[in-house]
């Protein structure tokens, strides 16, 4: 095994020799970690709003009140005409709008229950949900201050006491924190494999260690260990700062964490590796490569739960080393899961690689540019 | 000066029709793409696993357990044990919620103004945990309809939803995909190949000629500016065949604003192209500059508003923001130029400082 | 220097990719010492048939062994015993002189000694030990070549292929690197070359010319000459790939 130790060295040299591809490799996964892992968030917040207060009753103010209170929303303008509110809406002003009607007040008082309406951009549904729902639960909790009790023994209505396990503020940071550490990595460890063998194939020197007595999956291994080593240590690094930078808490085993991140980024170098087995030029494994890395970020459960995915795709989702370690990271610092449970996703992501491995071996075309 | 940029261009274009296999992936990809992610992406839930702990056993406690039932989005199971299994069932995956109804749950229906159940939900996934509260409490929402009746609210709240009133998925990712794709293609493509150029040394051959920098930069670039269009189009047409995304807006509009977007597009791969040595750095750095900014920065999924402060301002560096709001806003609210204005201007005012940027590099290159 | 044990033996050696052949039955016999030349237009077949013999490709039909080992069966053995530069010259640009060398020592899997000695001694046959700090890719042509040549020298292989090795670079440099290969050959190294400079078939021992696949002359230079009463081997390429009979 001498021979790998050498195109390990060899690999090793000629990453650090080129300065922007240092500067690539350790600065941008650290980089784009700090900026996104401050766009996580689950929560909607500053939603525009429109008012319109026809009213201007003494009710009536102290509901538009309790919406310019909480940051949930944010007041952009006061409009009560319908034209002009649709008008906003269309034109990405904003997103909701309240109108209260005339003689609210008093139609309240005369128990005549009067209408207020929610105008609302339903586009982004998700998000069109969550703000309607606050709004919903504002306006709830005023009507109760204002209810009179009635004598009336009507019968229960079922209140729900949630807990939400492992989360109790169903804080998104935790959990997609470490995940987009995983995602980031991802992406460089699959560019570097994807484009080093490829790219001997282009310039030729290929060729001179195909008629060495190095053999395939020698050549193979020297290509992935120099990077795995390279990208796992990075991984601790940015994951450590991460953890401090966003007060990340692990529940569970650092060490099995690590260890299977190790397995991991061998799957997904070994992905690079066969991509790059099966390319001939670096453009062709540069495209090929990248819709990979589409496919696994959006097909992995980290932006979109895998569960809405339609059945059929989700069993497509098995293909992706992602949502394997996605799924062990979760397990792992929310949980705090032992080995035990972690098989069902470790055992089919490490078999994943070793077959994956196998394949670049085996597909491993001489052909040269 | 035409005449140049056509033989340039033209030879650009032979280079790229020859290369099958790329053209193949140029156009088969984005396709595929758009079919997955378009049926991937949705903010429905499929299916939860529901663990039922009933200690009431009681008609009442039944009604409420089969309104879940009755639901397609639950699978229902009993669990015999106690509360204490929770913590492995969820360890385990076998469920993804537990609902717990207490013993007094019958008596309190009868007498009490509110009768409490206990929800747990698995919120590791705090995403999914969303959707699954959401739509517990959804089912509640109807139990207590059909089966009780509360005090009803002094005043009635109406909703009305405009664009979008199912609030479909598919609307509201497909145009953010066809985005998507558009820019990585676009920075992709033109960062490749005037680095390819350089590394191997055909530039040169090409400057002796009298041929002028500015002339073969844009003969480089107008054969990519084409496919990507092309492929635009092409998922574009798509989208709104296979899921039915509305057209409210003038097509002109989008394709005239689609153009500007992918010269600004294209100018971010020239910058990078100029200012990187080797096609592997070009490739590396358009691809990690441009992937999770593209998702997670221009509203692709999270919503820009809701991000702090300087997440907000940062989005405006991010050209797909841009677009995904022309897109959508051409699209699905049928936009014109002028609501459109400030988006546009952007994309322009990026593009120019861009190229310029790129230009002024390819110049200090020339001379080094 | 000869001797009379075969170095390379082919015996209707055939490649097809489809429905092209690349070679077409070739049979060819190289005796160890030999400088053997392969001549022929681009696309001839020329490199197809170098990698069939250094076991980058597997023949389609046909036989051939290579120091005695079959190229089907024994390719690995065969990997050990040849030395193997393309016009490429297959050096990293990004590494040094002294990393490149070092580099294909260990990928024979040499011992350091013997890396570190032999490289010492190729430094000073270049004239590179103060320079071998520097990055090969900003060595001149000529110095890469035969920088390329040492390397594939540096595990003393008994054979040698070298395909086009002198693409590019300037006469002078070609000159001294045909000299070189002469040296080589001095040693008892058997040296493999393909070419399309006519002036270079000269200096073989043995040339075969190759027209589309096929063999269609095969000989030492001079008798070549003489059968097609020539006085130049480029006359006497022209005459043959023209179709002429020999008189």
């Amino acid at each position: 095994m001498r021979q790998i130790y050498y195109l390990i060295r060899k690999e090793f040299k000629q990453i650090f020799r080129t300065r922007e591809m240092v500067a690539i490799i350790f600065g941008m996964p650290m980089i784009q970690m700090i900026i996104l892992g401050f766009t996580i968030t689950n929560e909607v917040k500053n939603v525009h709003l429109i008012i319109g207060d026809r009213d201007n009753s003494r009710i009536s103010r102290e509901i538009v009140r309790s919406f310019k209170n909480t940051d949930r929303f944010t007041v952009i303008a006061y409009e009560t005409d319908i034209n002009r509110i649709s008008e906003n809406i269309q034109e990405w002003n904003a997103q909701m709008a309240l109108v209260i009607p005339l003689h609210f007040g008093r139609d309240l008082e005369r128990h005549q229950t009067p209408e207020i309406q929610i105008l609302m951009d339903g586009l982004d549904g998700n998000t069109a949900g969550v703000a309607l729902g606050y709004a919903q639960a504002i306006m709830q909790r005023i009507a109760r201050t204002l209810q009179v009790p009635e004598p009336v023994i009507a019968s229960s209505s079922v209140v729900v006491e949630e807990r939400m396990w492992y989360n109790m503020n169903l804080d998104n940071a935790q959990y997609m924190i470490p995940g987009i550490v995983v995602v980031l990595l991802t992406i460089i460890s699959m560019m570097l494999s994807a484009m080093s063998l490829v790219k001997e194939k282009e310039i030729g020197t290929l060729e001179q260690l195909m008629v060495s007595p190095l053999k395939r999956y020698q050549l193979l291994f020297g290509k992935i260990i120099p990077f795995l080593i390279l990208t796992f240590i990075e991984l601790g690094l940015v994951m450590t700062f991460a953890r401090l930078i966003f007060a990340i808490n692990i529940s569970g085993s650092l060490l099995l964490l690590g260890f299977l991140s190790f397995l991991y980024l061998f799957t997904t170098l070994g992905l690079g590796v066969f991509v790059s087995a099966i390319t001939g030029t670096q453009q062709e494994a540069m495209f090929i490569s990248w819709f990979f890395m589409v496919f696994m970020l959006l097909m992995s459960g980290f932006f979109i739960p895998i569960e809405n995915m339609p059945p059929l795709l989700q069993h497509i989702t098995y293909l992706n080393p992602m949502r394997y370690i996605l799924a062990i990271i979760r397990d792992i610092t929310q949980k705090g899961a032992g080995l035990r449970f972690l098989l069902t996703d470790a055992v089919p992501m490490t078999i994943y690689g070793i077959i994956i491995f196998f394949l670049a071996v085996v597909n491993f075309h001489k052909r040269t540019a | 000066m035409r005449k140049r940029i056509v033989a340039i261009a033209r030879k650009e274009f032979l280079h790229i029709i020859h290369d099958v296999r790329s053209l193949v992936i140029i156009f088969a990809m984005p396709v595929l793409m758009l079919i997955l992610f378009g049926y991937a992406l949705n903010l429905e839930i499929q299916n939860i696993n529901l663990s039922v702990f009933d200690f009431s056993r009681t008609p009442a406690s039944r009604k409420l357990v089969n309104q879940f039932a009755a639901s397609k989005y639950f699978s229902i199971r009993y669990e015999k044990g106690t509360p204490s299994t929770i913590d492995s069932l969820f360890l385990s995956k076998e469920a993804r919620a537990a609902l717990i109804i207490d013993k007094n749950f019958a008596r309190d229906f009868r007498n009490a103004p509110t009768t409490t159940v206990q929800l747990l939900v698995d919120a590791a996934d705090p995403n999914a945990a969303s959707f699954i509260k959401n739509y517990c409490n959804g089912v509640i929402g109807r139990f207590n309809d059909t089966h009780s009746t509360t005090f009803p609210l002094p005043f009635e709240i109406k909703q009305r939803i405009w664009y979008n009133p199912d609030m479909k998925s598919a609307y509201f990712f497909v145009p953010g995909l066809i985005a998507l794709i558009l820019i990585m293609i676009s920075a992709l493509l033109t960062s490749i190949t005037i680095t390819r150029e350089k590394e191997m040394g055909t530039m040169e051959q090409i400057l002796v000629s009298p041929v002028q920098p500015n002339e073969i930069i844009i003969g480089k670039v107008l054969p990519y500016i084409l496919l990507a269009f092309l492929d635009g189009m092409l998922i574009l047409l798509l989208g709104i065949f296979i899921f039915d995304v509305p057209f409210e807006g003038s097509s002109l509009l989008l394709i005239l604003l689609s153009i500007i977007f992918l010269m600004t597009a294209l100018s971010f791969g020239l910058m990078i192209s100029t200012i990187v040595s080797t096609q592997q750095v070009a490739m590396m750095l358009s691809l990690s500059a441009t992937l999770l900014p593209t998702v997670m920065l221009s509203g692709f999924i999270f919503p820009i508003n809701s991000m702090p402060v300087i997440l907000q301002y940062l989005s405006y560096l991010v050209p797909a923001k841009y677009y995904i709001t022309i897109i959508r806003g051409v699209m699905l609210k049928g936009n014109t130029l002028w609501q459109l204005i400030f988006p546009a201007m952007f994309l322009l005012i990026l593009t120019a400082v861009m190229l310029r940027n790129a230009l002024h590099r390819f110049n200090l290159n020339l001379e080094k | 220097m000869k001797t009379d044990q075969i170095a390379v033996q082919t015996e209707d050696l055939t490649r097809r990719f489809g429905k092209f052949t690349a070679v077409k039955s070739a049979t060819v016999t190289v005796m160890e010492g030999e400088i053997f030349g392969f001549l022929g237009a681009n696309g001839a077949g020329k490199t197809t048939m170098i990698r069939m013999l250094c076991g980058l490709l597997k023949p389609s039909s046909g036989r051939a062994t290579v120091s005695g080992f079959d190229v089907y069966r024994q390719s690995e053995q065969i990997k050990q015993n040849i030395g193997y530069m393309s016009q490429k010259f297959s050096l990293y640009d990004d590494l040094t002189i002294s990393e490149n060398i070092e580099f294909y020592g260990g990928i024979y899997n040499l011992p350091v000694e013997t890396i570190l000695r032999r490289k010492e001694n190729l430094l000073q046959e270049l004239g590179l030990q103060s320079e071998a700090e520097k990055l090969t890719r900003e060595l001149p042509l000529g110095y890469k070549q035969r920088l390329a040549l040492g390397c594939a020298l540096l595990h003393d292989p008994p054979i040698l292929f070298l395909d086009e090795p002198t693409s590019g670079v300037d006469p002078k440099a070609r000159r001294s690197f045909w000299n070189l290969i002469y040296l080589t050959s001095q040693k008892g190294k058997t040296i493999f070359v393909t070419t399309h400079f006519m002036d270079e078939a000269e200096y073989c021992h043995r040339l075969s010319i190759m027209r589309d696949g096929e063999i269609i002359a095969l000989g030492p230079p001079a008798k070549l000459k003489e059968t097609h009463k020539k006085s130049s081997m480029q006359e006497v390429f022209i005459s043959i790939v023209n179709g002429e009979l020999p008189a």
